[in-house]
């Protein structure tokens, strides 16, 4: 409440400039580019070498097609693998390559016929011919924005922005579908502006409500893989990141702001530039009009009585916000401010949020303002100006965070992908890395992640180009006892995401949704909203955050429950009526017909020898056939290799 | 030593004498041979007397009008219609409306300083369940995660954190101290009880086990195994005699009564079960305090829920011996503006509120601080979130200084700052 208002004193100085009509010296300076630093005055390169830049992007490879790439990295993997004397894993089956490559793209498992054309076709460039298929369908869109869905609202510090969630993913799929570049991307989710509920890439903003310390360091975490955020109070303990910097970049954040639309429903709002014009003036912030109340009235005061009135304040948004100031000011209720009323006005609790500036904390003195700080960008050193409009400093700051010359950009793409892919990166946790930590079989990720600047950061492209190596087609083993860190030398088993089990669970029962049978989930009060659909109510039970390290994601006693005892998975593996499960019975009266079915229906694939014995065996101390046949669907649902990536 | 760890907690819970511990830890203590009786009862004297605490936190969610509970102020512009009434303790007065809890201040004691600065109900709810304010780099634990992880009992079958209605969870603590949510007290909670009868459960519990195997060789050894250890854990959960903790049908009905018939109050007898039980923190929720609006008529209504409730909850864990070793706190996000809007509701108000206190070694019957006499700000005694977590585990006698690592390496206090209210133990 008290923040809206700080903010509004600021927007009422900087938006009665602007209806004044009053010059301001301040030129925006216009957006980094980076063929063109020259054209820009405002913004000097401070590196020692200005034209540096230019010259790693002037080193960017020549795009190589896909067979290539996925060439040179088995062959790096390869010759790490001789050096370390490790034997890489087979060439994952068919049926698991299947399986693993359905949930890595499209976020499902395969239908059973198709498990077993797949093994039948005699293709030599099946697999490859799988993988465009599946980037191509609509489930890989859908797939994706779910992912990044999670990535982004797992953290989110305002819980109120997930009202916002089904527009952002919606948004996210149109970009996947569309195939547009990651650069693009994140460009648009670092500039936007807008109703919330309208535009999806408002949702980093909204997420954190618009504060430029979450919002740089979400940005940076995201984008870079880089926690520069630890260096919020103190110089970062294990990098070279310093306090300065880390407020450096959140001064690329301090006017964008998140606004409730008074006039629309309880929960709309909207992301939006609060400077809107060309540049903020000496009263643009908190507490300048009440420190200097005579030089304000005097810009305003037309017929120089000392006192401004509605009348002298020139267009609608400037009375409308004037109108506001007075309310605040306005002690002895005559309509007119004076150089007093301005003095004695409350000033703002927390000086520096809401601010049209950043202020980096006085740690000494938590009375103090602190800091003024000029936006700068800690990777490639290149400094702007405070007083720059909001506009230009997000344009700037994704034209540097997308630049072909920032390795982390691509990096931090490449690594999150990867690992995903394969169950572990080059650098973990996937978004941690740093130019002083070591990560693994850095070449590859040096050449994957160059070319994948060199496309442009066409992510279908790096999709394709992964799967098509054969790193990521073997099959899945026990750790060697030398394998102390990732070799690639097997596949690594992974969680599936809460959206990739729902799918794959509805799948398998052959059901649309995992409607009724549970009961709604009470809200949690004043302005959170619960998504109540059958998939959300899924996803708050199974959800978590993607960017979590796979050892830290061991399930939960209610998750197990679920699987275990609820009436409704029970009614939908009943042997009898309408269920999936009855009609295997029905068609397949030859007990191995039936397991090999219900196994292809549930994991994908056939079961082994040893599996069918010890099913048989089950199913002969079994009351029934229909009984037996339920337990070991049971058995099947609640067995880790159902939750699992193989 | 871990076996003695495990051993000494479970006695605890068991309410064993020291002379009983010492006769059942004889044999491990021999076995392990480094140790002396004496030894490994002074080791764990402290452990001991730790392993006997929980507590029960009444969360009031959407922020309670201090003038409308603890704080009344009748008579004045800011204080609107609400009365006071007099409590057993002479000189404490609270809004009426809560007759009961008035009966039972000699064990409760007011604290009406509190005092923070988040006014957005959800970041003042994660702050006043972790100490921290929202952060995106890190998941804070809620405290009673973190208490949990101190204290809980890590053999028992129950979850070490239950909370009925929705909660904040245990961040990077992890899976062991989530807290297990109860929608509906008074019925055995969702998916616990199998609908099939044991030994069909049983058996496909060991189809299950068998089945794994395959998986395990073929690479999945560790997802299996972790998958195993927490498919063991919840078989022990739907399996355990405790399981019928839950269930309220075997109190009497005159006690019953007495916590009422309504969700909160079946909450609190639940809690009193559960800490029984051996449960180290369990939560009850009870909403809707956001009275923007008619605030004197919710008010009431919202009392004619709690008081009960909540006073009942503190006299059977009198009666039953147990107040000593179970800390109560009621408390929300944050009070409600002296002034009355035009709507005749109150808004949010951080600047001062109240919170009530029993149990635990903390000493009933007296009101720690003051608000000015319009309501407006803090008189005296100022008491912030991280005082109030302090103070908390000063009861628990958890040290809130210890630090849990967070994922990124990041060391992080249980509760960062704050003194505990060193009055309140007088």
């Amino acid at each position: 409440m008290s923040r809206i208002s700080r903010q509004f004193v600021a927007l009422i100085a900087v938006a009665l400039i602007l209806a004044l009509g009053a010059t301001l010296n301040v030129t925006g300076p216009s957006a980094f580019a980076e063929d063109s630093v020259s054209k820009s005055p405002q913004v000097a390169a401070n590196s020692p070498k200005p034209a540096a830049d230019h010259e790693i992007a002037g080193i960017l490879p020549a795009p190589l097609p896909t067979r290539d790439v996925s060439d040179r990295i088995d062959a790096l993997i390869d010759a790490d693998l001789k050096a370390g004397k490790i034997t890489p894993a087979s060439r994952t089956t068919d049926e698991d390559f299947l399986r693993r490559v359905t949930f890595d793209l499209a976020g499902t498992t395969p239908e059973p016929n198709v498990v077993s054309l797949f093994g039948l076709d005699p293709d030599a460039a099946k697999r490859s011919k799988t993988i465009d298929r599946l980037l191509e369908s609509a489930d890989y869109a859908r797939n994706w924005s779910q992912y990044w869905r999670e990535v982004l609202y797992s953290r989110a510090t305002d819980p109120r922005s997930r009202i916002s969630q089904k527009q952002f993913e919606t948004w996210m799929e149109q970009n996947f579908a569309e195939n547009r570049g990651w650069n693009k991307i994140a460009t648009d989710l670092l500039t936007a502006t807008g109703d919330v509920q309208e535009t999806g890439a408002t949702a980093l903003f909204f997420a954190h409500q618009g504060d430029p310390e979450e919002v740089a360091s979400e940005a940076s975490r995201i984008f870079l893989g880089i926690q520069i955020q630890c260096a919020a109070c103190h110089d970062h303990p294990t990098d070279k990141w310093k306090r300065e910097q880390f407020h450096e970049l959140a001064a690329f954040f301090p006017r964008v702001a998140l606004r409730r639309d008074q006039n629309a429903g309880p929960l709309s709002f909207r992301v939006v530039s609060i400077d809107a014009g060309p540049g903020a003036g000496r009263f643009g912030e908190p507490g300048a009009i009440a420190r200097e109340p005579e030089k304000f009235i005097k810009q305003v005061d037309k017929n120089n009585d000392s006192k401004i009135t509605l009348d002298e304040v020139r267009n609608d948004q400037g009375r409308r916000l004037f109108t506001a100031l007075m309310e605040r000011a306005d002690a002895n209720k005559d309509g007119a401010l004076t150089a007093a009323e301005l003095k004695a006005m409350p000033i703002p609790e927390q000086q520096g949020r809401g601010s049209l500036e950043h202020y980096m904390p006085n740690l000494e003195d938590p009375g103090d303002r602190g800091k003024k700080m000029d936006p700068a960008f800690f990777v490639s050193n290149v400094k702007a100006n405070a007083g720059m409009k909001d506009m230009d400093r997000r344009e700037l700051a994704a034209k540097l965070f997308t630049s072909t010359s920032n390795e982390w950009f691509a990096k931090a793409f490449v690594n999150r992908i990867w690992s995903e892919m394969l169950g572990e990166g080059f650098f973990m946790p996937i978004d941690d890395l740093g130019p002083e930590r070591k990560p693994n079989s850095p070449e590859v990720l040096n050449l994957l992640s160059r070319q994948f600047a060199a496309h442009e950061y066409d992510i279908k492209w790096l999709f394709r180009t992964i799967a098509n190596t054969h790193a990521y087609q073997r099959s899945v083993r026990a750790k060697l006892p030398t394998e102390t860190a990732p070799t690639f030398a097997a596949a690594v088993p992974t969680r599936l995401r809460s959206d990739q089990l729902y799918d794959a669970l509805t799948s398998v029962l052959g059901i649309g949704d995992l409607g009724g049978n549970r009961p709604p989930q009470r809200g949690a009060g004043a302005g959170q909203r619960v998504d109540n659909s059958p998939r959300g109510q899924f996803n708050a039970l199974f959800g978590f955050d993607p960017s979590t390290p796979q050892d830290e994601i061991t399930g939960t006693v209610p998750q197990v429950l679920f699987f275990m005892n609820s009436p409704l998975l029970q009614s939908l593996t009943r042997g009898t009526g309408q269920t999936r499960l009855a009609r295997i019975l029905q068609d397949f009266s030859n007990d191995d017909d039936a397991l090999t079915e219900l196994y292809l229906l549930v994991l994908s694939r056939q079961p082994s020898d040893k599996e069918l014995k010890i099913c048989h065996k089950f199913l002969g101390s079994a009351p029934n056939r229909q009984e037996g046949f339920e337990d070991l669907m049971w058995s099947l649902l609640n067995s880790s290799e159902f939750l699992t990536k193989r | 030593m871990n076996l003695f760890h495990h051993q000494a907690i479970n006695l605890s819970r068991n309410g064993l004498t020291r002379r009983s511990f010492l006769h059942a830890v004889s044999a491990s203590a021999i076995a392990a041979g480094t140790l002396s009786f004496r030894d490994v009862i002074s080791l764990r004297a402290d452990e001991l007397r730790k392993q006997g605490m929980s507590m029960i936190l009444l969360y009031m969610q959407g922020g309670p009008s201090q003038f409308e509970t603890f704080d009344p102020k009748p008579g004045l512009d800011t204080g609107g219609p609400t009365k006071a009434i007099t409590t057993a303790t002479p000189g404490i007065e609270i809004a009426e409306g809560w007759s009961n809890i008035a009966q039972q201040m000699k064990d409760v004691a007011l604290i009406r300083s509190l005092n923070n600065k988040e006014g957005n109900h959800q970041r003042a709810l994660y702050q006043m369940h972790t100490g921290y304010v929202p952060s995106g780099s890190v998941k804070h634990p809620s405290l009673g995660s973190a208490i949990a992880k101190e204290i809980g009992d890590p053999a028992q079958d129950l979850p070490a954190v239950v909370s009925v209605g929705r909660t904040v969870g245990a961040g990077f603590l992890g899976v062991d101290y989530e807290p297990f949510a109860v929608q509906n007290p008074g019925q055995i909670p969702q998916n616990v009880t199998p609908l099939i009868e044991s030994s069909r459960f049983n058996r496909r519990l060991g189809v299950l086990n068998e089945l794994e195997q395959d998986f395990a060789e073929r690479g999945g050894e560790t997802v299996v195994a972790n998958h195993q250890r927490l498919y063991e854990k919840t078989r022990k959960l739907v399996q355990s005699p405790q399981v019928k903790t839950f269930d309220l049908a075997s109190e009497p009905q005159a006690l019953r009564d007495r916590y009422g018939d309504t969700q909160f109050g079946k909450g609190c007898l639940l809690a009193r079960r559960l800490v029984e039980a051996g449960v180290t923190f369990v939560e009850v929720t009870l909403g809707n305090w956001d009275t923007h609006d008619d605030n004197f008529n919710r008010c009431k209504t919202l009392s004619e829920q709690c008081d009960p409730g909540f006073a009942a909850l503190v006299a059977d864990l009198k009666d039953r011996g147990r107040l000593d070793k179970t800390l109560v706190l009621w408390v929300g996000e944050f009070g409600r503006t002296p002034r009355i809007n035009p709507r005749t509701g109150r808004d949010h108000y951080p600047r001062v509120f109240n919170a009530a206190i029993a149990g635990g070694g903390v000493k009933g019957g007296q009101v720690i601080g003051a608000s000015t006499k319009d309501g407006m700000a803090v008189e005296r005694d100022p008491v912030s979130v991280a005082d109030l977590f302090t103070t908390v585990c000063k009861s628990l006698q958890v040290d809130p200084r210890k630090e849990n690592m967070s994922p990124i390496g990041r060391p992080l206090k249980i509760v960062d700052g704050g003194q505990p209210v060193e009055k309140l133990f007088g």
